[in-house]
């Protein structure tokens, strides 16, 4: 890539980012804080180690999955606290689940399982065809009474949606309703919102970064395959 | 049995050593009477540390060189600072706050003892300390700054005709700026001396704050600068034939060193020396002593008035925090509280609820834990930076200002986040102090510290569970104020605190950040926080007594 051609995309990049379009309700950016931003910023950073890239993808995924369960249904509930003073909580309900999207997805259970530690985790595979470049599922597996439950789907990086459509399609297929899946992301492309906005409208969507480019060596670099 | 601390002796020194001075610590997270790291010292009257203590006969049989000073020798004990009563275990005495409410320094009261060789300084200092009703005294001597011999001084001193009794042999400068620093309350390090080589150890003595200082030497007196920072001048005044007769007994019984060598040097310098530059500074005296050490009525008086001006500066921290009225304020500035989330809310039920098993309790407390540090994390001063991206475009992200960031815990409870500071902050470095309230006062005290070296030049993480008055946390600050941390380099961290704790905390250092992931309205007359989790190390460590509220 030429110099002008990429300073070009880089403008764009930025223009993009500035536009205020409103995706709804249902999309939800993680509370910005520089903080955050160092992580994407590591993330992003061609020159990270893999062992630095791991830990602070971990840290990452943590802080969004965190951000997930609060979009999950919970009731009042009060109970007595050491010193015999009523404390006013909540109480989430049970009956969650997770399905993580194979492989990427799957860099996100760990931080479910250090949310919640016997949560049922589902999976899908969703593959490319070499030619076509359409989307196919080739694998799912669920718990059985998945429609029953509330879905937390994982998936780290989005530039196009359309594996996250097919994922979402199979989900359906399988009795689960649009308003009791979260989705949960690190990275997307106001391209991909866009996408998934329009198939999906009761779904819920939330990440820490929209961004009109995704950074598409995610899973190469947190798996090590790269 | 806690009425009656003085019947116990304490740990010793809350000196934070530097790394390359271990000593040896039990693993069961029982600090116990961890001295006698003293006796391997090359200089037997090195600064000590010492809380009220009986002075113990130096039975160090170690070969030494013969000594030609007119140094005394002292060690002090340390000892038990544990009771176990009902299967608990009690600590009887740390260091009591040495600061007012407001966290300002309370300058230590510093005695200055002089007096001739062998007239029974150190006598007078020991039975000071153990009449004085204060736990925390430090003895600093003045052996410890003697100069750097050269080559053909050390020769000199090998046969006896160094004059160390002499005001040049001693460096005044170096003693002043110890001085000065620990009457400020801060760290210094205090050189060793070593009588073989006549030089300085390469470690020193880390001494770290007092209620009351106690320097004393032949030539304590001498000058003009030292003279202003003593607060009460003692001059112990012993018969000259007393001292020679001490000397030559200690000389040749203890020393093996011939009668014509001791009177040689006695003669030509100790004698001369002690009519030309001691003796003259009684003047400078407030109270003179004869007879030294057998003279209780004397030293009964010291001890009274070193009482009454205690008493003037003393303070009741804790319980006056509990009752300050600040509750109508505003919270401050300093204040970050972390927005209140479904999650956050839950896991506070689950923590909170006393029906929760200790599995979950540790469980949802680690949670709450992470994520009150990542939410601290962000209030560190960050920076920009334009990256490069594996997609060949820049990228502008942040960047933390600095990586110089460490962990302090505040013993137990805050023990219980260090393993999620070290996962969100790679390789961090942790320090630990550790607070404790006394049982029959009611006040902390501080018993031990191990901070990082240079911990001056880091960003500081403080944390403690749960802060209730805040006692415990002004302390620790005012620990971390006295290694020369910043104000503002100070965070502290915790899952839950008192309104009150909040106000006493911002109001004695504003500059300090307050994280914490909820804010309770009370504090109970056991100065728990109401509603708050109960003893949040108790249950996280499964020590829970059967009825502590």
């Amino acid at each position: 890539m030429t110099r002008s051609s990429e300073d070009n995309m880089n403008n764009v990049a930025e223009e993009i980012n500035k536009m205020e379009v409103d995706y709804g309700k249902n999309f939800k950016i993680i509370p910005p804080n520089d903080q955050i931003k160092e992580l994407q910023t590591i993330l992003r950073d061609k020159n990270t180690s893999r062992s630095d890239f791991k830990f602070y993808a971990d840290r990452l995924i943590r802080l969004v999955i965190e951000e997930s369960l609060n979009q999950l249904p919970y009731s009042d509930c009060s109970v007595i606290t050491p010193t015999g003073a009523i404390y006013d909580g909540l109480k989430y309900r049970s009956g969650n689940c997770g399905v993580s999207i194979v492989r990427s997805g799957e860099a996100m259970e760990k931080g479910l399982r250090e949310c919640c530690r016997s949560i049922r985790i589902g999976k899908i595979l969703v593959e490319s065809d070499a030619d076509t470049h359409e989307a196919k599922v080739v694998y799912a597996r669920f718990p059985e009474d998945i429609s029953k439950r509330q879905v937390l789907l994982m998936y780290p990086i989005m530039s196009t949606g359309n594996t996250v459509v097919q994922a979402v399609n199979v989900l359906k297929e399988h009795g689960v309703s649009e308003q009791c899946i979260i989705l949960s992301n690190l990275f997307c492309t106001p391209v991909a919102t866009q996408m998934i906005i329009n198939h999906f409208p009761e779904m819920k969507i939330l990440t820490s970064e929209l961004h009109v480019i995704a950074p598409n060596h995610f899973g190469q670099k947190y798996f090590g395959t790269d | 049995m806690s009425e009656n601390p003085q019947s116990i002796d304490v740990p010793s020194s809350c000196s934070s050593e530097s790394d390359t001075n271990e000593r040896p610590e039990t693993e069961n997270g029982t600090v116990y009477s961890h001295d006698s790291g003293y006796e391997n010292e090359c200089c037997p009257a090195s600064p000590i540390t010492v809380p009220s203590l009986r002075p113990r006969l130096n039975s160090v049989n170690k070969p030494r060189r013969q000594r030609t000073t007119s140094t005394s020798q002292n060690t002090i004990r340390a000892n038990e600072a544990i009771i176990r009563c009902n299967q608990r275990t009690i600590y009887t005495a740390g260091r009591p706050p040495w600061y007012n409410t407001q966290g300002q320094q309370v300058e230590p009261f510093v005695i200055g003892i002089c007096g001739g060789s062998a007239s029974g300084k150190t006598t007078v200092a020991q039975k000071i300390i153990e009449s004085l009703d204060v736990p925390w005294v430090t003895l600093l001597s003045m052996d410890c700054f003697y100069k750097i011999l050269n080559h053909k001084q050390h020769e000199a001193a090998e046969r006896n005709e160094y004059n160390f009794d002499h005001p040049d042999s001693f460096d005044f400068s170096l003693m002043i700026d110890v001085l000065k620093k620990l009457k400020e309350g801060r760290k210094v390090e205090v050189p060793v001396y070593n009588f073989v080589t006549h030089s300085r150890e390469i470690h020193t003595k880390t001494m770290y704050g007092a209620n009351v200082i106690i320097f004393e030497g032949i030539l304590t007196f001498h000058s003009a600068e030292v003279l202003e920072m003593l607060d009460m001048k003692i001059f112990v005044d012993t018969d000259a034939d007393i001292r020679l007769a001490r000397r030559l007994k200690r000389d040749i019984s203890q020393r093996g060193r011939d009668l014509g060598g001791v009177l040689k040097q006695y003669s030509t310098m100790v004698k001369p020396s002690y009519s030309n530059y001691i003796a003259p500074t009684m003047q400078h005296a407030d109270i003179i002593v004869p007879r030294g050490g057998e003279n209780i009525i004397a030293i009964q008086l010291i001890v009274q008035h070193v009482n009454t001006q205690l008493q003037l500066r003393g303070f009741k921290v804790r319980e006056h925090l509990a009752h300050s009225e600040m509750l109508d304020l505003p919270m401050p500035s300093s204040l970050f509280l972390l927005p209140e989330t479904p999650q956050i809310k839950g896991l506070h039920t689950f923590i909170r609820n006393a029906n929760t098993s200790r599995d979950e309790f540790i469980f949802y407390s680690n949670r709450l834990i992470r994520l009150v540090l990542e939410y601290a994390l962000s209030l560190m001063p960050f920076k920009n930076v334009a990256i490069e991206t594996p997609q060949a475009i820049s990228y502008d992200g942040k960047r933390m200002a600095s990586n110089r960031i460490c962990g302090v815990s505040i013993l137990r409870a805050g023990e219980t986040m260090e393993q999620a500071v070290s996962e969100v902050c790679k390789n961090i470095r942790i320090g630990k102090i550790l607070i404790q309230t006394n049982q029959s006062t009611g006040e902390p005290e501080l018993y031990y510290l191990r901070l990082p070296k240079d911990i001056k030049d880091y960003r500081v993480i403080l944390m403690d569970a749960t802060v209730a008055t805040g006692a415990a946390a002004i302390m620790a600050i005012r620990v971390l104020l006295d290694h020369d941390v910043p104000e503002e380099n100070i965070l502290l961290v915790s899952l839950l605190m008192a309104e009150i704790g909040v106000h006493s905390i911002a109001y004695a250092f504003p500059k300090v950040q307050i994280v914490t992931s909820a804010v309770d309205p009370e504090i109970n007359d056991k100065f728990y926080v109401i509603p708050g989790i109960g003893n949040f190390g108790d249950r996280y460590f499964g020590t829970e007594p059967n009825s502590e509220y």
